[in-house]
């Protein structure tokens, strides 16, 4: 039976074909962020963070249970939140509003972070809809523009894309985004931003976690950026 | 000017002493306020020894600030026992009660150390301070068998444990890698008949599971709970910290049953937070017991006549706003004689009830004197 292993079956939390020291080995890589620290001191189990937590309304997910897996240490339930609670999160930060100052959505950052170095099945499926989005974020900068939201392109986005998309004029004049990207405007990035943005992703490394969750994404994205820094002349 | 000596005048005729029982930290407390508001006082204490019971029981440190209990204790002794309006009856009880013509009591002592047998005194007032002792585990209702597994210790064993820096299993001497505590065990339970929360056994048991991790840094310490009670500042004092810097595991859940396995105890009881049964190995179970009135206590109420609550500790008359006087005028009471009480109230109510004490000699000076 592993040694923290809390509870009557030792593979309560599934996962029981995951040697118990790879599940340690990624606690350990979540741990030792240097934000981790900041982002969890001790948990009341009082729920506020469910209470607020739009995701715990529309599934099976609480940020609670994942400060409290932290707190106790608890590597089997960790790792079993890495391969399935973590990517309910909308990311949305209500739950900073914890009375013991905890930032459950932002130990989830960290595991999320670790889910996707570490090439876990749950973050390839995660991120599988999403290669255009990643496609279009490291190769330009910039998010999609709205107007890209046609609903025929992006059925899984929800009937709300084609309300978006309809009436798209009317929205941006009630809530006027910071830039009005478009997909005319959308793609066009002065190159020298886009050399400092490639070498970016090239020296943190975040080129490379796109290789563990989406070897093809990976192969077009290094491909582009190289060319790119090759016309401009800039050596790495 | 030491000790007030024109207060003095006011009390000064004779026999107006106040008898405190009980020499344990609110009985010195209350001994030592009635002398330094100028009367004479003479504390009676049942033991061989002042101190109560963080003396008699060993306690490592004190809650909330981790003092040294035994040197805190002493620093009381020290303070009370030079004092020339202090007179103090070691290895003494109270036998007898009665109360004077013309107002006051007599006070029958019989001491034990001295071959001084019985005497008598003058009282013009009591205060009594004769304090709390531990729930017995055998009288608990689950299956935790404190008297059937040495492992199963209560936090009155841990203290001493802690006090020598020799906390091991008693089974076999080796220091244990994995404790829990289980709270409220006598308290809050109607089986049992205490329907009250002992008040001061979540921040004694965090305090001790802290103590722990400091002595034994690779010792994993639980403590399994209905709801933490620290209120104030013990939040920050202690509940805090044992989470966020000692890494002391709370979990919602009371354990229903400890078995023996293996050479280790398994803990049995429900994770309530986590919506699962938990059956979790242990080497040590601390069971955090809550407060009995003492014998000491029971003995005092009955001899002086005093009003108990259903539990046995002695009644406040007049609550909320009177904590020290009973249902005898002239008698008061303190500290956890009154009911579960941590240090901070013991010694706040013994200041109460010293001065009401003085304040009841001197009105009665002042009416046998203008009469």
């Amino acid at each position: 039976m592993a040694a923290s292993a809390l509870y009557k079956a030792p593979d309560v939390a599934g996962y029981g074909d995951v040697p118990y020291e790879e599940k340690a080995r990624l606690f350990d890589l979540v741990k030792a962020d240097l934000r981790y620290p900041d982002y969890l001191y001790g948990c009341y189990e009082c729920g506020i963070c469910v209470a607020v937590c739009p995701s715990a309304r529309f599934y099976d997910f609480s940020p609670r249970r994942v400060a409290q897996a932290a707190a106790r240490e608890d590597v089997e339930l960790i790792y079993q939140q890495m391969q399935e609670d973590i990517w309910e999160c909308s990311q949305c930060f209500s739950c900073l509003r914890c009375p013991r100052g905890n930032n459950p959505g932002g130990i989830i950052t960290i595991m999320r972070e670790v889910a996707v170095n570490n090439g876990l099945a749950s973050a390839r499926e995660a991120l599988e809809g999403y290669s255009r989005i990643i496609y279009k974020i490291m190769s330009t900068g910039t998010q999609v523009s709205p107007d890209m939201l046609q609903p025929d392109a992006f059925p899984d986005w929800g009937p709300e894309v084609k309300d978006v998309s309809d009436n798209l004029d009317l929205w941006r004049r009630a809530l006027p985004p910071e830039t009005l990207h478009t997909t005319r405007t959308g793609w066009d990035v002065a190159p020298r931003t886009l050399v400092e943005l490639y070498l970016i992703w090239f020296e943190t490394g975040a080129l490379d976690m796109i290789k563990g969750v989406d070897e093809g994404l990976h192969m077009i994205l290094e491909e582009v950026m190289e060319e790119r820094l090759e016309e401009e002349g800039v050596e790495r | 000017m030491q000790q007030g000596g024109e207060m003095q005048q006011g009390a000064a005729s004779p026999g107006e002493r106040v008898v405190v029982i009980g020499g344990g930290p609110a009985g010195l407390e209350a001994a030592w306020g009635v002398a330094r508001l100028g009367c004479p006082v003479t504390l009676v204490e049942w033991a061989a020894f002042l101190g109560g019971t963080p003396v008699a029981e060993n306690y490592a440190a004190l809650t909330p600030n981790f003092e040294d209990a035994e040197a805190a204790m002493q620093r009381m002794i020290d303070r009370v026992s030079p004092h020339p309006l202090v007179d103090i009856r070691l290895r003494s009880q109270v036998t007898a009660f009665d109360e004077r013509e013309g107002g006051g009591f007599t006070v029958t002592l019989s001491s034990a150390g001295d071959g001084s047998g019985t005497s008598t005194l003058d009282a013009g007032a009591v205060v009594v301070a004769t304090g709390f002792q531990h729930f017995d585990p055998g009288r608990e209702t689950q299956m935790y068998g404190y008297y059937e597994y040495p492992d199963v210790v209560a936090l009155q064993d841990l203290e001493a444990m802690l006090k020598d820096h020799n906390v091991v299993r008693p089974s076999n001497g080796e220091p244990p890698e994995r404790i829990c505590f289980v709270q409220c065990v006598g308290s809050r339970d109607r089986q049992i008949g205490n329907e009250y929360c002992s008040k001061v056994c979540c921040g004694v048991a965090s305090k001790e599971a802290i103590e722990v991790r400091q002595q034994l840094p690779g010792c994993k310490v639980f403590i399994f709970y209905i709801d933490m009670r620290m209120y104030g500042y013990w939040e920050s004092q202690i509940y805090w910290p044992a989470q966020e810097q000692y890494h002391v595991q709370y979990i919602k859940g009371i354990i229903t049953e400890v078995l023996p396995k293996d050479g280790k105890l398994l803990v049995r009881g429900e994770d309530t937070t986590m919506g699962r049964p938990m059956e979790v190995p242990m080497d040590m179970v601390v069971l955090s017991v809550g407060m009995e009135p003492s014998l000491g206590t029971r003995l005092t109420a009955q001899t002086l006549g005093l009003r108990q609550n259903k539990y046995g500790f002695i009644d406040a008359a007049y609550p909320p706003l009177d904590t020290v006087s009973t249902s005898r005028p002239g008698v008061f009471a303190c500290g956890a004689a009154l009911g579960p009480s941590d240090l901070e109230d013991s010694i706040s109510s013994a200041g109460a009830a010293a001065m009401r004490a003085v304040v009841h000699v001197r009105d009665r000076s002042s009416v046998t004197a203008a009469g």
